[in-house]
């Protein structure tokens, strides 16, 4: 399917952050450095959650069809280290919440977008065969972008000393839902036996729903003083 | 320490690290729907006339018969649907390839077809070609491809426009590629022939020759099994070989005959094998057994079935000669010991204007050395010797065992001149431990028809020829190997190469797909686009939705 199909996963996957960067006025702050800046605290926190994983965690020996839920549970719970690293970034970075969080989430969206989509896309989307795959692949990283940027708000609105008592819950609720996302939809998928179009569906759904809630929250907390 | 450092691996391919970036930039293949081992229509040339398929290479996409455009397709039929007149629609199409698809199992397959595609067979040959004839066997896959392929094939024509629009989106569309070169002569091909011999008692001894061609022809040769034609021959020929070398062990039944016995290749290429043994063994040689006293050649195609047998002659035996003799024998025999078989004589003048000969014993009519050919087919045209349809089931044991006995009675009847000496007819010589060992005959059918025995895969390494020799020389004297190389300028049989293939079936969607494609996804960034633009909205919206919550604090 050629160059042109590869051209067409390609634009999907990528434009939405060309557009999110140029319109949101990231541009207009020179913030193209901070976003490399931010994307390369994402490789780091990437590789010190292998090297953890691969240290602490034995391989699963099961049979296939079983689903190891209490490993995997484990392993999504060392994803926290990317609120860590989120939180790393915007603390460095000097300015407005709406701008830390805006250069934390793209750096970061934009560097697993190039680290973990890039190839795949490359090799198979441009083979002879065709696969609906990849289609779905360049949707999810849209989906991923909504979602860094709602888990980057969550983050910094953890970290405030002024956030009022009664928004301490919901926002942990949601930082525990953003951690967890991954391993939900993955008990999703073998418990109800999704197929990968209506797992999208599922994950876009989520996702939305997550991302109003801390939009919500996020607006009450900025325009409550 | 490796078993974290195998990990680490695990993982960095798991989350793509950029070190990984070096290793995917090197594969670069896509991995196919479906890959299935093709098996290429036969392609020789014969005394300067070419047979079969000229080309290998394909690389198109498939339709079934169904479709109304089938030039530069990939026709798909399966055997049940085949006819000559969709083959011959294909190629006059000009197609770009014809893959025939054959069930695993023969025996599901009713007879009617099979029979009526052994018929085809050399029609499909006899038409020169040079669109690639690829013959291939179906499992779950690869019909599932075919019933997708002529799902769409037979709904081109027909629908309308929103349809049609629909299909494209939806259906799927196959790439059939082989991966590899043009098929091209083999250089230097030689076809090897085994002879081994049985020395009787005393000097100046007339000889009787045996033959048997051992390899296999049909329309695709990695397909043919020759089990009928020729596995029945060879196998009663090494019976033959074990049964009366053991009577030779033995001083008082050493008898007063030589033995020859001679497995010659090429057979189906219009007997090669023998036809160099002779020139060689008369021509070239001083001394040979062919040229002393032989009282007759016998030679064994197609005997593992039915209640018929045939003894096809090139001139009718004169009286009082040993040929004379052997037809008497042979017929006491069936008459006394097997009532129910069926013997006749078959007379058949040798027509040297022919493009090939019929049987083997016109090699040796040719230069005049008396020969028959002993077979349970009455004509020499018979498809069943040249079908890729022959296989073990195509062999009944008891009657191939019948059959060695008949042969083994008569040969003993003719070299210890029993008639003469006034034996009756009814005497069995074979019995007991002599008889005749039907486990030694199945096992060898099973052995010769387990792999493909054509002419062009068999060379003078193969594995076929060592064990033909190894079992020989187990029984025989002198077993020596006899080498048919094609001459040089005036070629009498050319092979070519590229018969066996990996056929690689990849899913494809048409072109409009595409555009169908990027027109969507260009809608939908343009709808993002205006999302993102008025993303104020809903910011000032929910404001709106919060603020007075704030000002009743």
């Amino acid at each position: 399917m050629t160059l042109f199909h590869f051209g067409n996963c390609f634009s999907l996957a990528y434009f939405p952050y060309f557009i999110a960067y140029k319109c949101s006025g990231l541009s207009e702050y020179n913030a193209f450095w901070r976003c490399v800046q931010a994307g390369a605290t994402y490789l780091f926190v990437q590789l010190c959650k292998m090297l953890f994983l691969a240290t602490f965690f034995p391989t699963w020996e099961g049979g296939v069809g079983v689903y190891d839920f209490v490993g995997e549970f484990m392993k999504a719970t060392v994803d926290m280290a990317d609120l860590l690293g989120l939180h790393l970034v915007m603390s460095r970075n000097a300015g407005k919440g709406e701008y830390k969080i805006m250069v934390a989430a793209m750096g970061w969206a934009t560097a697993e977008l190039i680290m973990s989509r890039c190839i795949p896309l490359w090799v198979g989307a441009r083979g002879i065969e065709f696969d609906w795959k990849y289609i779905q692949m360049s949707f999810d990283s849209n989906i991923s972008l909504v979602h860094y940027i709602a888990m980057a708000a969550v983050v910094w609105m953890f970290t405030r000393y002024d956030l009022p008592k009664s928004f301490r819950l919901p926002v942990t609720i949601l930082l525990g839902l953003c951690v967890y996302k991954g391993f939900l939809m993955e008990l999703f998928v073998h418990v109800f036996l999704l197929g990968s179009w209506t797992a999208l569906l599922v994950k876009a759904v989520l996702t939305g729903a997550i991302s109003l809630c801390s939009l919500f929250l996020f607006v009450t907390l900025v325009h409550s003083n | 320490m490796f078993e974290e450092a195998s990990e680490v691996l695990e993982n960095m391919l798991k989350w793509s690290l950029p070190l990984s970036l070096v290793l995917f930039l090197v594969l670069l293949r896509a991995e196919a729907a479906h890959e299935f081992s093709v098996y290429r229509m036969q392609q020789y040339d014969l005394q300067g006339q070419t047979y079969g398929s000229r080309n290998a290479i394909l690389n198109t996409e498939a339709r079934t018969v169904e479709a109304e455009v089938l030039s530069r397709r990939c026709v798909m039929m399966r055997l049940a649907d085949f006819s000559y007149e969709k083959y011959q629609k294909a190629l006059q199409q000009s197609a770009g390839a014809v893959v025939i698809i054959l069930p695993q199992n023969m025996s599901t397959m009713p007879q009617d077809i099979v029979q009526q595609f052994m018929e085809l067979e050399p029609e499909l040959l006899a038409t020169e070609t040079i669109v690639p004839v690829y013959f291939a066997l179906e499992d779950e896959e690869l019909l599932s491809i075919y019933t997708q392929t002529q799902i769409s094939s037979s709904s081109q024509g027909s629908s309308s426009a929103a349809e049609v629009l629909l299909h494209t989106a939806t259906a799927n569309g196959f790439q059939m590629v082989t991966s590899g070169a043009q098929s091209k002569a083999v250089s230097d091909w030689a076809i090897t022939s085994l002879e081994g011999r049985l020395t009787g008692a005393g000097e100046d001894l007339p000889t009787i020759v045996l033959v048997a061609h051992y390899d296999s022809f049909g329309v695709a040769p990695w397909l043919s099994y020759g089990a009928d034609s020729n596995g029945s021959g060879v196998a009663i020929l090494l019976e033959l070989a074990r049964l009366f070398s053991r009577l030779y062990s033995y001083k008082r039944s050493h008898a007063g005959y030589n033995l020859l016995f001679f497995l010659s290749g090429g057979g189906k290429f219009n007997y090669q094998g023998t036809k160099r043994w002779l020139e060689d063994n008369l021509d070239h040689t001083d001394s040979s057994l062919l040229q002393d006293n032989v009282a007759f050649v016998l030679c064994l195609d197609t005997l593992g079935n039915s209640d018929n047998l045939y003894l096809h002659v090139s001139k009718p035996p004169k009286e009082g000669s040993p040929q004379h003799i052997l037809l008497k024998e042979l017929e006491t025999v069936v008459a006394h010991q097997h009532p129910e078989l069926k013997f006749s004589m078959v007379h058949k003048k040798i027509n040297l204007a022919d493009d090939t000969l019929a049987w083997e014993h016109e090699r040796f009519g040719i230069r005049r050395l008396p020969a028959f050919t002993l077979s349970h087919l009455e004509s020499h045209r018979s498809p069943a010797r040249h079908s890729i349809m022959d296989k073990r089931p195509h062999v009944d044991l008891t009657k191939l065992s019948r059959n060695t006995k008949v042969i083994a009675e008569t040969l003993a009847r003719v070299i210890y001149n029993l008639t003469e000496k006034g034996v009756s007819g009814d005497l069995e010589i074979f019995t007991e431990q002599m008889q005749v060992q039907e486990d030694q005959l199945a096992s060898l059918l099973d052995w010769l028809t387990a792999q493909p025995r054509a002419a062009q895969l068999l060379d003078k390494d193969s594995s076929i020829v060592h064990t033909l020799e190894y079992y020989l020389n187990h029984y025989l004297k002198d077993v020596k190997r006899h080498l048919v190389r094609a001459d040089k300028r005036d070629p009498e049989f050319v092979f070519y190469d590229q018969l066996k293939q990996t056929m690689n079936a990849y899913r494809v969607k048409p072109a409009i797909f595409d555009l169908l494609l990027a027109f969507c996804i260009a809608s939908y960034l343009g709808v993002l686009y205006l999302a993102i633009q008025n993303f104020g909205l809903l910011y000032s919206f929910l404001r709106r939705v919060t603020s007075p919550r704030v000002k009743q604090h």
